[in-house]
């Protein structure tokens, strides 16, 4: 039981982060390699909020606010750069935001994190938490239907599709990257929001690479830009993760053999999708 | 009234001047005819027109306002309408979308009056003849049925200005009636149009003027049949004949 619970809280808490970060890299085809640099900076704002004045409508606030604000940055350089320019750039400012993290010790504490995250009160069982965060994310698929079906949806796709053509009929680049970005944002900050309280301490490695080859490999395995079937591929590939830590296999070899079938996952998945992953350029 | 004119537009790209000095005025409701040898520079025209490319010199009027500093979204939604020569359409979606996706991209005021975006979808599918294929993707149409779609979105949308870039390249012998058919509606819309075509015989059927374009300058420019049978578009074309 503990398990379950377990699991449904870590796919439930993956879902509106990775569905986010699927409309702007596997519908947009935006090269966005930077979510983590976004999650970083909302969580220690919401703990950092949290720890000193004890509210959370502030936490989340202020988590918000960060993660719009640093996400209006990658929007802008989105629309600035060529897609591997972008590409290079944002994962250069995940490790630069996370280096921040790190060494402002002062602030962050550093490697050592920073733990005792209090929990809202209704959060005390593990269970009311999980069953919450599993709400939210069937709330969070539905709103990403919603959108995939929306106009913003066609427009994303358009420009897509063809950044000339989609200009051509009157759509903006900017607005509707700044708007996939800050859904992103807004998703990402809920995601903090309840995974620092069910951890109850909020640690740098939790926003390393590791993270982020998630998001990729969930994405591509699951059909860029495909709402439902990124959400299968998370919840098989979280099932698989977990599981993995509770089958007999010797301690020191957990580690590796994770990093091995998910190395292997990942290969396949970009080979499979190649064709779909990256914008094809025609001329006019 | 003009409804675009340019004064001195002129493009460098690295070194390259690819327009110089290209000087013109276009009346609204007229169809005007953009021709010259591959490679002079029409295409690269439209482009700095549409706002896809910014000029070095020079300025561009459209319906008297200065747009040489406006992006080419907000030159769309002010009613430039561009149809590319590489068929400007999303093949990845359905027809349906195609048009939707244009219509809902339009400013709030033409938005509003529209009303009903999907009836209007729907209409606009009937009168290009492509509305029992309107869940299909448009990868599956041929050349003549995208240019169609592509044609009838971009009036549907209420654009005044149309950029043509080659409608009748990639199309069907067959089909070609029908764009060119659909070309005069928008004359007959009382619709500005530039089109840039190979075909002489259809320019002059079609066009009341007509630019010929050679080295990124405007060489020629006069009703269709004088530049038709003007001595110089034989050497434009072909270069000057050296037994002369
Ligand atoms: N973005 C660009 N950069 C460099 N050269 C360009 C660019 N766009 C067009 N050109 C050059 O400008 C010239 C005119 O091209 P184009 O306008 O496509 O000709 P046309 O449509 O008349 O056949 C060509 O020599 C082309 O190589
Ligand atoms: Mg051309």
């Amino acid at each position: 039981m503990p398990f379950f619970i377990h699991i449904l809280f870590v796919i439930s808490n993956w879902i509106p982060s990775m569905l986010s970060h699927n409309v702007i890299f596997g519908k947009g085809k935006i090269f966005h390699f930077g979510p983590m640099g976004v999650a970083i900076i909302s969580s220690y704002g919401i703990v950092i909020t949290l720890k000193s004045t004890g509210s959370f409508a502030l936490a989340f606030l202020v988590g918000l606010v960060c993660a719009l604000l640093i996400s209006a940055v990658f929007a802008w350089l989105s629309v600035k750069l060529e897609p591997d320019a972008l590409g290079v750039i944002t994962l250069a400012m995940h490790i630069a935001i996370l280096n921040i993290a790190i060494n402002w010790t002062s602030l962050t504490r550093g490697a050592l994190g920073i733990p005792g995250v209090p929990r809202l009160s209704f959060f005390s069982s593990n269970t009311t938490l999980s069953i919450t965060m599993a709400v939210v994310a069937v709330l969070w698929i539905i709103f990403m239907l919603y959108l995939d079906r929306s106009s913003f949806g066609r427009q994303i796709s358009a420009l897509a599709e063809h950044e000339w053509y989609a200009k051509s009929i009157g759509i903006s680049k900017i607005k509707i990257n700044l708007i996939a970005f800050f859904i992103y944002a807004l998703g990402m900050t809920i995601v903090a929001f309840f995974s620092m309280q069910y951890l109850t301490i909020l640690h740098p490695n939790d926003f390393m690479f590791p993270a982020f080859i998630f998001y990729i490999t969930c994405e591509l395995a699951g059909k860029p830009g495909s709402v439902l079937g990124v959400t299968l591929a998370i919840v098989l590939l979280t099932i698989l993760k977990e599981g993995l830590r509770f089958m007999p296999i010797p301690t020191g070899l957990t580690g590796p053999l994770e990093l091995i079938i998910f190395g292997v996952i990942l290969f396949v998945a970009v080979w499979w999708r190649r064709d779909s992953v990256f914008p094809n350029t025609r001329s006019v | 009234m003009p409804i675009l004119s340019t004064n001195s537009l002129s493009l460098e790209i690295n070194g390259q001047q690819i327009l110089k000095e290209v000087s013109f005025s276009i009346e609204k409701g007229e169809i005007v005819g953009l021709i010259g040898p591959n490679g002079s520079g029409k295409t690269t025209l439209f482009n700095v027109l549409s706002g896809f490319l910014k000029h070095t010199d020079g300025k561009i009027d459209f319906e008297e306002t200065d747009i040489s500093e406006v992006s080419a979204p907000k030159r769309a939604q002010m009613g430039i309408g561009r149809v590319f020569q590489n068929f400007g359409i999303f093949r990845e979606m359905t027809l349906e979308e195609n048009v939707l996706v244009a219509l809902e991209s339009l400013p709030k005021e033409k938005r509003g009056e529209i009303n009903n975006l999907k009836e209007k979808t729907k209409e606009t599918l009937e009168f290009i003849g492509l509305a029992n294929r309107a869940k299909e993707k448009a990868s599956s149409l041929s050349g003549g049925q995208m240019r169609l779609l592509e044609i009838g979105r971009t009036l549907a949308s209420g654009k005044e200005l149309f950029l043509l870039d080659e409608p009748t390249a990639g199309v069907s012998p067959k089909m070609t009636n029908d764009v060119s058919s659909l070309i005069r509606e928008l004359k007959d819309d009382g619709k500005t149009v530039m089109i840039i075509e190979h075909d002489l015989p259809f320019i002059a059927q079609i066009c009341d003027r007509v630019f010929v374009l050679d080295v990124g300058s405007i060489v020629l420019e006069g009703d269709p049949q004088s530049v038709q049978h003007d001595v110089r578009l034989k050497e434009i074309y072909f270069g000057a004949d050296p037994t002369n």
